[in-house]
């Protein structure tokens, strides 16, 4: 019988060393090029973003036929109160500025509509509701979190719509078909539901024992220790789910943009007028793959990109802020 | 006496501790070798420098001499592949992988390349002879190695080290998740194995190492306090430590 | 004891509060499915997902002389007129438009019908093409030896006049379409091919991660890149695509402009953090005996990782595969930008078509959104989803007990 020993030879060895490092470095080239992506996305989008505000396009009109266009002025199309001035493929005079109050509107609304649902919802399952009522909810939770947006579209359009249309009507207000702000904050408000809730009751079941029982001695009710003792211990965590749901709510795409009415200028603060938020300028009204109407979309993504960044850095700071105040 | 390992001066540092201070150790061939000492005092760390564990560490330096059969194992060129399939190592808590029993002996020959059916199945056969574990497990070698108990699953991890052909074999507490039963077989299997390993044994139970072990060395907070054949030091301990400790008093 | 009943109904009130919004969730699910359902039930059938989303309209003939053709096996709801010569029924029925209209309610097997030549339609040896009239085609009007029908006539009149023709010169069809065979397909290929380059890029990564990257500075840098990509929305995913993979593809294979392949690289980005985090928790939980173990053996990093350390991650991988399946599904606003929103019935891979998802987008656009299409659409998509989520739950029970 051959020997294991004379399997293991220095050529073996060396063999094995090779294919070894081949692997490991294999494996290192696959995590630097998923880590590339967050550049690459920024530099392409960059890229096309940037374009419109540096080049002359080509603009094509039937009546007027080729004409040249200046390139998109920086400073109005982040202030602009109008998407377009002038005919489409006639003029670069975009403006986003009143797309972004409306999109922080927006967020701003559903996160206020959200937030006591989903933390009370987290609340009734972490701790009021009977065990089996919480696994049903919970389950609740992660079937709607699991519900692709283009369905809540599809349910925001058939059903929150009517609603604010059936609310007009009290009012006597002629709506767009239901198309509005407050259709857009209920449709956003629910998608954000799950994802508040999800981390908002990990953070209330981990709350310390030895509290609630503490304020359980000191004869609170169970309700009472819910509201003032776990509620506040979780804070940090509830706060941490509200900044997720904001991110969500600022990215959301296709049913914000078929319950907004996309609005084409100006800031709306009337719940039943239609508005525009970033994602929806975005997405709707692609006629052509080509041209400074298409590729002002890349504009808008890199402001969208910027607003996300920003608001998620100063709600982190908010947060801190807060957070240092009971903890450390 | 025919040395396997020469230690000399060796200093073992976890960043800035240190764990190791200053040892020089000569491990005997066809011996057992057991290392005592309480807990925390580098027992554990000292076994796992002889196959070169502790290299998995990113934060752990060591220096000194270290020769294996009269060859820098701490040298650039040898290869701590080559190390150790020569210096197996059984662990605290038995760990069989989770695939058959035949798969797990017969993982180190496959690992080096070792193909050939009816030669995996000598040396599987053979492993688990040697092990004494071939009886017990013979009709159900396609079987997860996780549905054994812990002591068929030790034995079971021994077999696996023995298929490799080592020259030594390091035991890390190799019975302390075990009961009473299994550790006598564990014990007896070692008494046996003699004859054609060297077997370096950390024990936190001083009477295991005096029943079964040659040499005996006693460890105190990464010194190495006395060393010596196994029946003079607890019979005579030099050091008053090593007495304090081998009487109870302590530890 | 005042204090004790104020405080008692105080806490009656909370705890209504909580119940009551604690609730809206669960009514919310109830109404989207009740909504989806009761919109979309009627359209959901095989004829649906087999379908042609495009109609067609065209004149078709038969050579063959009448024959005997029984009424057999209808089962169909509305009142069939039949005509036994030709083996072809009728039902008067409304049309997607809301129209009233006759359409083909039966086809006997044996009917000439089955294979009746397209007047329009040549192949290339100048053939008339083979057309199988189908229940669910249109009737708009016909020629026979004998008399001419219209579509107005009504499904029992035209019944009659084919019954009595000899021989039929022409009738006018037009297939039903609004199938979704085509997006169907496309979010089984996007599926495939999104898998295929995820997977092992992911996989990869997670094992660098937990298996062999140290702890530095550079380790920490890609990690943080990496994560960073979670809070990335689809929507800029999408713009990735146009901007990146859509004219890298234009540029290498000759596509034109987006494609289902430019849809998956698109897809397989936004799924890398899913899939390299899950693999990363199924690898954290692996215990550090096992590899300790297999090096101890003589084995190499290599063979330690391959032989034991993945078998043993499977379920954690296959977790996030499946929560991944879930994401192509779902998405939509990503491949919008990275495929197109063109419904097609032919699929190829370097050519636009759309997703189930992009599909209801596609309907639910402009004036008059198509809610049972989009909700017949919608149940399959929630259907798959929902078991998907059932089967991850199932995995996450098996991965807490014992492996192996």
């Amino acid at each position: 019988m051959i020997s294991i020993r004379d399997v293991v030879t220095k050529e073996n060895i060396k063999r094995k060393n090779t294919i070894d490092g081949v692997t490991q470095a294999i494996f290192m080239a696959s995590a630097i090029l998923s880590a590339s992506f967050i550049v690459l996305i920024i530099v392409f989008i960059a890229f096309k973003g940037l374009s419109p505000f540096l080049l002359n396009y080509e603009g094509y009109n039937f009546q007027q036929g080729t004409v040249d266009l200046d390139p998109v002025n920086p400073i109005s199309f982040l202030t602009g109160s109008q998407w377009l001035g002038g005919t489409l493929g006639l003029s670069s005079d975009y403006g986003i500025g009143f797309a972004i109050i409306n999109t922080l509107i927006v967020v701003f609304l559903a996160i206020m509509l959200s937030v006591p649902v989903s933390v009370f919802t987290a609340l009734f399952i972490a701790k009021v509701a009977p065990k089996r009522l919480a696994n049903v909810m919970r389950t609740v939770v992660e079937l709607l979190a699991s519900i692709p947006s283009i369905i809540y579209g599809v349910f925001g359009l058939g059903i929150i719509t009517q609603f604010v249309v059936f609310v007009a009507g009290f009012f006597d207000y002629q709506t767009a078909a239901g198309l509005s702000l407050l259709s857009t904050v209920i449709v956003l408000s629910i998608m954000i539901l799950p994802t508040i809730t999800a981390v908002s009751e990990t953070s209330i079941r981990s709350v310390d024992k030895t509290i609630i029982d503490g304020s359980l001695a000191l004869g609170a009710s169970d309700i009472q220790t819910y509201m003032k003792v776990v509620l506040t211990a979780a804070k940090s965590g509830i706060f941490a789910g509200i900044i997720l749901g904001v991110g969500r709510a600022l990215g959301e795409a296709t049913a914000v943009a078929l319950v907004s009415g996309n609005l084409f200028a100006g800031i709306q603060l009337n719940p039943l007028g239609t508005t525009a938020t970033l994602t929806s300028r975005m997405l709707l009204g692609i006629k052509d793959t080509t041209g400074i109407d298409y590729d002002i979309r890349f504009s808008i993504g890199l402001v969208l990109m910027a607003v996300i960044v920003i608001t998620n850095l100063s709600l982190n700071f908010v947060m801190k802020r807060l957070g240092g105040i009971h903890e450390q | 006496m025919d040395a396997i390992f020469e230690l000399k001066n060796i200093n073992l540092y976890y960043g800035q501790t240190q764990a190791i201070k200053g040892i020089d150790m000569t491990i005997e061939r066809n011996k057992v070798t057991a290392f005592i000492g309480p807990s925390g005092c580098g027992k554990s760390t000292f076994i796992r420098i002889l196959n070169r564990m502790n290299d998995l560490i990113p934060e752990c330096k060591i220096d000194g001499n270290i020769e294996f059969e009269g060859q820098n194992a701490y040298a650039k060129d040898y290869d701590v592949i080559e190390l150790r399939t020569k210096v197996g190592m059984v662990f605290q808590k038995p760990n069989p992988f989770p695939m058959s029993i035949y798969d797990n002996i017969a993982y180190g020959p496959r690992c080096q390349g070792v193909k050939n059916k009816a030669q995996l199945d000598e040396i599987v056969e053979q492993s688990l002879r040697r092990s004494a574990l071939w009886d017990e497990v013979k009709d159900r070698m396609k079987e997860s190695a996780m549905g054994l108990s812990g002591g068929q699953q030790q034995r079971l991890c021994i077999a696996r080290t023995i298929a490799m052909e080592p020259e030594v074999i390091l035991m890390d507490e190799p019975t302390s998740a075990l009961d009473p039963i299994a550790t006598q077989k564990i014990e007896d299997l070692i008494v046996e194995l003699k004859e054609l390993y060297t077997i370096v044994i950390v024990t936190h139970n001083m009477q295991q190492a005096a029943r079964i072990s040659d040499n005996t060395a006693f460890f105190m907070l990464g010194e190495l306090i006395e060393f010596g054949a196994t029946d003079k030091l607890f019979a005579t301990p030099q050091n008053p430590k090593t007495e304090e400790y081998i009487t109870g008093r302590f530890g | 004891m005042n204090n004790k009943a104020l405080r008692q109904r105080q806490d009656n009130f909370v705890r209504g509060v909580i119940y009551t919004l604690g609730s809206i969730g669960a009514l919310v699910l109830a109404t989207i499915i009740w909504y989806v359902v009761s919109n979309g039930i009627g359209l959901v059938s095989l004829d649906l997902i087999m379908g042609d989303s495009r109609t067609f309209n065209t004149d078709v003939y038969v050579e063959t002389a009448p024959g005997n053709y029984p009424l057999e096996g209808y089962t169909g709801e509305l009142e069939l007129f039949y005509s036994e010569r030709w083996g072809l029924g009728f039902v008067d029925t409304f049309n997607r438009a809301g129209n009233e209209a006759v359409e083909i309610g039966y086809v006997h097997p044996d009917s000439p019908f089955n294979q009746s030549l397209d007047k329009n339609g040549f192949d290339e040896f100048g053939n008339h093409l083979v057309i199988e009239v189908r229940p669910g085609f249109t009737i708009e009007k016909g020629f026979t030896d004998t008399a001419i029908f219209l579509g107005r006539n009504g499904a029992e009149q035209i019944a009659t006049i084919v019954n009595q023709a000899n021989v039929i010169d022409e009738i006018s069809i037009q297939s039903r379409g609004d199938g979704i065979r085509g997006s169907l397909i496309t979010t089984l290929y996007l599926i495939g091919m999104t898998l295929l380059i995820a997977i092992p890029i992911g996989v990869s990564t997670a094992i660098y991660f937990n298996e062999i990257a140290k702890r530095n500075r550079f380790t920490n840098t890609i990690r943080t890149m990496v994560d960073l990509l979670t809070g990335v929305p689809s929507i800029i995913y999408g713009l990735l695509g146009a901007a990146l993979f859509i004219p890298l593809l234009n540029n290498t294979i000759q596509t034109a402009g987006g494609s289902v392949i430019s849809g998956a690289l698109t897809l397989a980005v936004i799924l890398l953090p899913t899939i390299i985090k899950s693999t990363e928790e199924a690898l954290k939980v692996i215990s550090n005996d096992l590899r300790q173990g297999s090096l101890a053996l003589g084995a190499s990093k290599t063979q330690t990782i391959f032989k034991v350390v993945v078998p043993s991650a499977v379920p954690g991988i296959l977790t996030g595969v499946l929560l991944g399946v879930g994401r192509i599904i779902g998405e939509s606003a990503a491949l919008i930008y990275a495929t197109g929103a063109a419904i097609k019935d032919e699929i190829i891979l370097t050519e636009r078509s759309t997703s189930l998802a992009v599909h209801i987008w596609t309907v639910m656009q402009g004036e008059k959104p198509n809610f049972e299409l989009a909700s017949a659409i919608a149940i399959i998509i929630l259907g798959v989803v929902f078991v998907m989520n059932f089967v991850i739950k199932l995995l996450a029970k098996r991965l807490s007990k014992a492996m192996y």
